[in-house]
């Protein structure tokens, strides 16, 4: 290993350029990050963060890029993450990548075998050791239990630990917490300022602008793949961050909605039961509400609390009692499909394993389910679905080289934005958003809630879980708090903030307790 | 413009053409079809005869019957599933439907018709066990492929059936044009209608996306049992019909008739890019695999290379073919990155 007293920047990359297929994503970016500090990598969807990052630790080898990257001094050129992985380099991606029939043990140190773990996997070893990073973490998670089993944010946590077990120097986060709510991105700070206390150095990917002031020492800002602005602690502001980002002034981050007075309830949700995934802890026990045409409901609670679970029971997407009103009719909802003949429809949370299908371009995959429309006797009419696709980019503002295009190289923002263009197609009365700006630039996730905004104006009846508490509380005319896969608190707009969500949920925790012991 | 087909990045006027001809070597048929014409040249250049008449009727003849099924295949390798019991029913339907017009003595129409129907029913027992039971298509068909062949023994008692009724022997020898007769009409108009299917129409559109990623189709409300089920269905009539043609060539209910062809159908559309995993590739992909793996076989007999050798290139084939269709993926659609060679995300 070398001496790393050698230079002060950890990480050196000088002049990277990177194309694809011809289209350049990175275009000269000198890229530099000082020993044990947390830095920043900031940019819309697309500006080529993540490039970068998959650069630096080798997942684009070298020589399919441009420019030089110094590591602690000396000049690297990886051939493959696992080389980078042996260079004390640790990559937690962007999307979700699990061996889902394995442990979660199993996960954490898959691929670490030949760096210090033999060649016979010792289970009793790996499951302690996971353990120990789990508790790190804050985590309640049993190192055996099946991956499979897991939430798409337990998936998430699972491979932050797999980076932290090789003890990287370096440690590079793509969107860590795109997926996480309060308690568990508190736990993961704790642990960012714990290694940061070690020495690591880590490279911090976010579109959540507080998380930036919370945590970082120092901050690049990409645009359109070259540097935007190199600031350092002193220099932070939100406002600052967005401009370089974006070169505009942002408005308010919230639009106005007023929750329409006394409408007629679109959707009545009476003692709906759904079962949690096998081997999950909650599924959603009893909930009742309603939401009223033009009304924006959001769901509050913890990773697990069954808040995806209620959106997945209404939609038929898993078995659940109880009964479904729409505009007043009792509907009953055995799969997806009788959820979309009645108006309903839903923005998954995980958009690599639900949402999209990458053996199709990016217009059928818009249109996929659609197709009713653009087709007339079973046929598809070209014209017809590639000016509906047209103008769905458009109007979504879904940055894509053509309509034809892979939707795997879209930048996470641009693939959330073409799931919204599909949901949007068949005009449903019932829209339910499943994290619906996660992984969004901060423009595009302003464009989002104006967009649900505009719905709800409309008189579509929104439901949103949302892990941002303050992103429920902005937008949402009203907030059911959910914990245990109940609804334990109610409040509209205006009546509380996130601390009465904390309050109740840690309430609910409480009675749990007592009521267990 | 096969909108349906992965990874066409076609009629974009405003590219430059540098893009435009990665467009098009990417489309996947090309790469098989330009092999396929240097395999041709390649034999034309070492023995002349390869092209006579003969030479090319034979081919074609025989291209047809294990094509019919290829179709088939194709369709549900794209629904995401597939079928090893191909070979058995074909010949499994053969010998019911040669039995029904002798032993039975059905009247021709009606026996050819049971005979479809054996297939397709055998196609809805594989589809309903796969789909319902959830057990996998591998364990399933090959489970039938065993059954297919056992009930073949038991409806003939091991013996060709035979004489069959004459209107059998005109269907098997009727020249319609350069010798070609039924089995090649049918199956030109079958692999037309089905590639027209696939790229152009809303059914064809869901079973990519079937195949692509099951829950996903089923949550933009596509009933995705049914889909599969009736590809299932759809192979097992198309193997019958093929079964019976052969039959109708051979002028009897011979009991080995579709045996090994499973494997070669199977060989055939993958050379054609067709994926196993679901999703991806076209009929006209599979069928011109189909071909390139008659010609070679033909070609090395032409040439006169020793018979053993024409399996050992057929497998080679094979591997190279699905070798390099990785890569022209992994090089065109991805720029080199290192993404391509990615294990599928699990569905479901
Ligand atoms: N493998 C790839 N093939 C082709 N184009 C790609 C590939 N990976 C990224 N791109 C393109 O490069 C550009 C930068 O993408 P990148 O994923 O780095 O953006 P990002 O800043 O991480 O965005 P996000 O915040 O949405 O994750 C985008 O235009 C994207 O479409
Ligand atoms: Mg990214």
């Amino acid at each position: 290993m070398t001496d790393l007293a050698d230079s002060d920047y950890v990480i050196e990359a000088k002049a990277i350029t990177k194309s694809f297929a011809g289209v350049p994503a990175l275009r000269g970016v000198d890229f530099r990050v000082r020993r044990g500090e947390v830095h920043a990598l900031l940019g819309q969807n697309g500006a080529g963060k993540s490039t970068l990052v998959k650069i630096l630790n080798g997942v684009h080898r070298a020589g399919s890029y441009g420019g030089t990257i110094m590591l602690s001094g000396q000049p690297v050129s990886f051939a493959s993450p696992a080389e980078a992985r042996a260079s004390g380099v640790g990559y937690v991606p962007q999307e979700i990548e699990v061996l889902e029939q394995l442990s979660v043990a199993e996960n954490v140190f898959a691929g670490h075998i030949g760096l210090g773990e033999g060649v016979i996997i010792n289970r009793r070893r790996i499951e302690e050791r996971t353990r120990a990073i789990l508790d790190d973490l804050g985590l309640d998670l049993d190192p055996k239990a099946i991956v499979a089993s897991l939430t798409s944010a337990q998936r998430h946590l699972v491979m932050i630990a797999r980076a932290l077990a090789l003890k990287p120097r370096v440690l590079m986060l793509d969107e860590p917490t795109a997926s996480l709510s309060g308690t568990e991105v508190d736990a993961l700070f704790g642990v960012l300022r714990r290694l940061r206390a070690q020495g690591v150095t880590m490279i911090y990917i976010t579109h959540r602008l507080p998380e930036v002031l919370a945590v970082c020492d120092s901050a690049t800002v990409l645009r359109d793949g070259q540097v935007a602005a190199e600031l350092t602690r002193a220099e932070f502001d939100e406002e600052r961050f967005i401009f370089s980002m974006s070169g505009q002034r942002l408005q308010k981050l919230f639009p106005a909605h007023d929750a329409p007075l006394a409408a007629r309830p679109v959707l009545v949700v009476e003692n709906l039961s759904v079962a949690g995934r096998a081997g999950a802890i909650y599924g959603a026990r009893d909930v009742s509400f309603s939401v009223a045409a033009g009304e924006i409901v959001g769901l509050a609670g913890l990773l697990g609390s069954g808040r995806s679970e209620i959106l997945h029971g209404i939609y038929g997407r898993e078995p659940a009692e109880g009964r479904i009103l729409v505009d007043g009719e009792p509907i009953a909802i055995r799969s997806p499909r009788d959820a979309r003949d009645a108006g309903i429809a839903l923005l998954t949370e995980d958009r690599k394993r639900d949402g999209l299908l990458f053996n199709l371009p990016v217009s059928a995959n818009i249109t996929i389910g659609n197709l009713g429309p653009f087709a007339s006797r079973g046929m598809v009419r070209g014209e017809r679905e590639r000016s509906a696709v047209r103008d769905a980019m458009r109007q979504l503002n879904v940055k894509a080289p053509s309509p034809q295009a892979s939707v795997a190289h879209l930048s996470g923002g641009n693939q959330q934005k073409l799931l919204f263009a599909r949901v949007l197609m068949r005009a449903p009365k019932v829209l339910l958003l499943d994290e619906p700006t996660k992984g969004v630039d901060a423009a595009t996730r302003h464009e989002i809630y104006r967009l649900v905004v505009e719905l709800a104006d409309k008189g579509v009846a929104l439901v949103i879980v949302a892990s941002e508490l303050d992103e429920v509380i902005g937008l949402c005319d009203r907030c059911l708090t959910i914990a245990d896969g109940r609804v334990v608190d109610e409040f509209r707009r205006g009546e509380g903030g996130e601390d009465r969500v904390l309050r109740a949920v840690a309430a609910a925790q409480a009675e749990s307790v007592r009521a267990a012991s | 413009m096969s909108s349906a087909a992965p990874a066409t990045t076609e009629e974009a006027p405003a590219l430059p053409w540098r893009s435009r001809v990665i467009g098009f070597i990417a489309i996947g048929e090309i790469g098989v079809i330009a092999a396929l014409l240097l395999l041709v040249a390649f034999f034309y250049f070492m023995q002349p005869a390869f092209l006579s008449e003969r030479n090319l009727r034979a081919i074609l003849n025989v291209v047809s019957f294990v094509g019919i099924i290829a179709i088939g295949q194709t369709m549900l390798l794209v629904a995401g599933e597939f079928d090893l019991s191909v070979g058995s029913v074909a010949g499994l339907s053969a010998v019911v439907a040669a039995k029904l017009m002798t032993a039975a003595a059905w009247p021709v129409a009606f026996a050819i018709v049971g005979g479809v129907g054996v297939g397709a029913l055998v196609g809805l027992v594989n589809g309903l066990i796969v789909v319902k039971l959830r057990i996998p298509a591998f364990i399933q068909t090959l489970g039938m492929l065993f059954i297919g062949q056992g009930l073949i023994q038991l409806v003939t008692d091991g013996y060709p059936v035979y004489p069959l009724p004459p209107e059998i022997g005109v269907i098997g020898t009727t020249n319609l044009a350069f010798g070609l007769g039924w089995s090649f009409a049918f199956f030109i108009v079958a692999a037309v209608l089905a590639d027209f299917v696939l790229r152009r129409t809303v059914l064809g559109r869901n079973m990519y996306a079937t195949g692509g990623n099951q829950e996903v189709a089923r949550l933009v409300g596509i009933n995705t049992s049914l889909y599969k089920i009736g590809a299932f269905v759809t192979v097992g009539a198309l193997a019958a019909i093929a079964g019976m043609f052969v039959m109708a060539d051979l002028g009897s209910g011979g009991t080995s008739i579709g045996s090994g062809w499973e494997l070669t159908v199977i060989a055939g559309v993958v050379v054609g890019g067709v994926s196993l995993f679901g999703g991806a590739g076209t009929i006209a992909g599979g069928v011109v695999g189909i071909l390139m793996l008659k010609v070679v076989q033909s070609g090395l007999v032409v040439i006169g290379v020793n018979s053993n050798w024409q399996q050992i290139a057929v497998g080679v084939i094979m591997v190279l073919a699905v070798g390099l269709d990785i890569l022209r993926r992994r090089y065109f659609t991805v720029g080199a990155g290192a993404r391509g060679g990615k294990k599928k995300p699990k569905s479901s």
